[in-house]
């Protein structure tokens, strides 16, 4: 065999492991994504051609534009929350100089807690008799039903979210903090720049790849919501915490739907990805810190 | 003749491993009812080395239901399955997924029904006129009451009627603190079965609240019960989150439960376990209290499924288990959860458990006035409706219950007409 041949032979070796992975776990379900999408289908006997049916009802579909707000809602609470603490939080481990890893991993710790415990132990917090309103309602006579108001319930889920995620983004910044050179602080320091000039001059333009990143993860998370909801107000009340991907589930497990599903699913991605196209084009920036 | 043996050996090996028949059994994935099991099979496949039950919980999954499906899509589905609920059974029929077991197994099945008294009990489990499931156990949802905090208060008997409720509340509520009952039983699509399908069926002695394929809850009963709901909320008198174990950390005097709760209570709450006083749902002023009081029924029962290669042996195997009360005792020795059949207070085999233990016996006497819910292919959607068009408004005092009834019914029957 010519080393050109065997070489090439070698090559295939080594990618055949990726293809056969991909071709498996990848390939195959995309195929069947397509297959299900435009078919009916209810896991039993073969799937029947329906054509475009699955989406054209989709669109008319009031439930998924309930849902589609109660997302987008959720995004507008929960995207300054999280970036907004998740900054703090970054910033101000940058300046410790004790006890940061372990300051990092005890933020950390909501990160790898499991949703079904603490959404467990929200639902306590926050219920009616809860700690809060109990003290709320102690001091100053009122209560604020968080799960049970149809305009708070998602914002409460936000809370709970962002308290998840605060630890976990914020070293993101963090990380993008450190790459930051010190000279370039010094050197604005002695043409007189504020702190405030400092931040908005140079740390966040600079730091500009971590947000980007930060801003892409929150809003794929905002899609992909499923167990605080599913856990505490099954989509209510009003169905205005209902997420897709709680419609998505009960569409192909409860009603026994898996192609209105999966077509539900396809949409949910279109969105979710044209959506952050729209924010990478208006936020990302190059940068290079020479 | 060394010969002869030596043939015989081989062919009760070839009969061994190519003869023996498999029928794959799936039971629902909880530690009590596992306990049941596990004897039962080991037994049948002892005593019956050519038809082996494989054994195995529900695989773990978000649910049951979505466990099953995946596998049914997979192929790899089981041939007889517990802890299947009357609407997944609908489901599950409509795809033509299981058998109809009076048609499958005509007489056969009728003796069972017989051996095991259920002769009423099943007549609620009827789909186009035949029988998919075999109810195994059937939970009476009834109300608890804190027997101690009544009698604090001065009451010496639950409340039975919707104003000796309201009595009970004026005098007991705390605000924020102390509410008299938990009538909201939460925000999911299956939680009303445990408020207004269970208040409905205690207010009509049962009646359906689905008919011939329509709602017809909006009659007299739907509307005392949507009254009662909305009484409760605008006095504040129940409250919508009432937290963790409202019952035992005496938030609420009373709520309805079922059986399951007994162990938890038992287990966690031992003082308040003591002073439980179990009574029926409360009814409207104008019910007969000469007349029994109906509730739902939490029940769930096992189907076969028509991608079993061995239906025969299959029957056999659940015949075995069913046909024979001593299972039954077992049953509620272990789970605490009465069996569906209508002869627990009657038949000498129960009468230890009713006698030892009255909170059993309270539960099994209601048994036989416990209705499963309607059996449909749409209950999550229905019960969506019901929740966003009848208990929401009502609950959150948006809209009259007549109002809410009104338009509950005509979107049910929108999801209905729909399929």
């Amino acid at each position: 065999m010519s080393l050109r041949r065997k070489e090439k032979a070698l090559g295939w070796g080594i990618v055949s492991i990726y293809l056969f992975y991909t071709a498996i776990f990848w390939g195959y379900p995309f195929i069947w994504m397509f297959i299900l999408a435009f078919t009916k289908w209810n896991f039993f006997g073969k799937p029947r051609f329906t054509g475009f049916n699955n989406f054209i009802k989709l669109f008319q579909d009031p439930v998924f534009w309930e849902v589609f707000l109660n997302t987008l809602r959720f995004m507008l609470y929960f995207l300054p929350m999280v970036f907004f603490g998740a900054m703090l939080f970054a910033l101000a481990l940058n300046k410790m100089k004790y006890f940061k890893s372990f300051v990092a991993l005890s933020f950390l710790v909501a990160n790898i807690s499991s949703g079904v415990a603490y959404s467990i132990i929200f639902q306590n917090i926050f219920s009616d008799i809860g700690p809060i309103n109990r003290f709320l309602y102690d001091h100053f006579g009122v209560t604020i039903p968080w799960f049970s108001s149809p305009s708070l319930a998602m914002l409460t889920i936000a809370i709970m979210v962002t308290w998840k995620f605060v630890g976990y983004y914020g070293l993101i910044l963090y990380s993008g903090l450190q790459a930051i050179p010190k000279s370039l602080y010094e050197a604005a320091e002695l043409d007189g720049a504020t702190r405030w000039v400092k931040f908005w001059k140079i740390t966040l333009p600079l730091i500009n790849p971590a947000v980007v990143t930060v801003l892409i993860l929150s809003i794929n998370l905002s899609f992909g919501i499923f167990t605080e909801p599913y856990m505490i107000t099954g989509g209510g009340p009003m169905n205005k915490t209902l997420t897709f991907m709680m419609y998505m589930y009960n569409t192909a497990f409860r009603r026994i739907n898996p192609s209105y599903a999966t077509a539900l699913a396809i949409v949910t991605a279109l969105i979710n990805f044209g959506i952050i196209l729209l924010v990478r084009r208006t936020v990302e920036k190059e940068v290079s810190i020479v | 003749m060394r010969k002869l043996l030596v043939w015989l050996v081989v062919l009760a090996l070839i009969v061994s491993v190519f003869g023996v028949k498999k029928i794959v059994f799936w039971t629902a994935p909880n530690p009590l009812q596992e306990e049941f099991w596990k004897p039962l099979v080991k037994q049948w496949n002892e005593q019956h080395p050519d038809v082996q039950i494989e054994w195995s919980v529900i695989p773990a999954a978000g649910s049951s239901e979505e466990a099953i499906l995946t596998a049914i899509a997979a192929g790899r589905g089981p041939d007889i399955s517990t802890n299947i609920f009357s609407g997944f059974a609908a489901q599950l029929a409509e795809m033509g997924a299981i058998v109809p077991l009076d048609k499958e197994f005509g007489d056969d099945f009728w003796e069972v029904i017989k051996a095991r008294s259920m002769e009423n009990v099943i007549k609620g489990w009827g789909l186009d006129g035949h029988y998919y499931v075999l109810p195994i156990y059937s939970n009476p949802m009834l109300f608890w009451w804190r027997k101690d905090l009544l009698e604090e208060a001065g009451f010496f008997t639950p409340p039975r009627t919707y104003s000796q409720v309201y009595k009970l509340a004026e005098k007991v509520t705390i605000p924020k603190k102390r509410y008299a009952i938990k009538v909201f039983a939460g925000k999911n699509w299956w939680d009303r079965w445990f408020d207004f399908i269970t208040l409905y069926y205690a207010a009509s002695e049962g009646a359906p609240y689905i008919k011939n394929n329509k709602a017809v809850f909006n009659n007299e009963y739907g509307k005392k019960v949507a009254n009662f709901f909305y009484t409760l909320f605008k006095n504040g008198w129940t409250a919508i989150d009432l937290g963790k174990d409202p019952f035992e950390k005496g938030t609420i005097l009373g709520g309805l439960m079922g059986p399951w709760h007994f162990n938890y209570t038992k287990e966690h709450y031992p003082e308040v376990y003591k002073s439980i006083e179990i009574a029926p749902p409360p009814v409207p002023d104008d019910y007969p209290s000469y007349k029994p009081v109906y509730t739902f029924a939490d029940t769930k029962g096992l189907v076969l499924f028509s991608t079993c290669k061995y239906k025969k042996e299959a029957w056999e195997f659940i015949k075995w288990v069913f046909s024979n009360p001593e299972n039954d005792a077992r049953w509620i020795e272990i789970t605490k959860m009465p069996p569906a059949r209508g002869d627990i207070t009657t038949n000498p085999i129960f009468k230890k458990y009713v006698e030892n233990d009255p909170y059993f016996a309270a539960t099994a006497s209601y048994v036989a006035y416990a209705v499963p819910p309607a059996l449909i292919t749409t209950t999550i959607d229905v019960q969506n409706a019901m929740t966003n068009y009848l208990i929401e408004p009502v609950v959150y005092q948006k809209s009259t219950p007549e109002e809410a009834l009104g338009k509950a019914v005509k979107e049910v029957n929108k999801i209905l007409l729909s399929q």
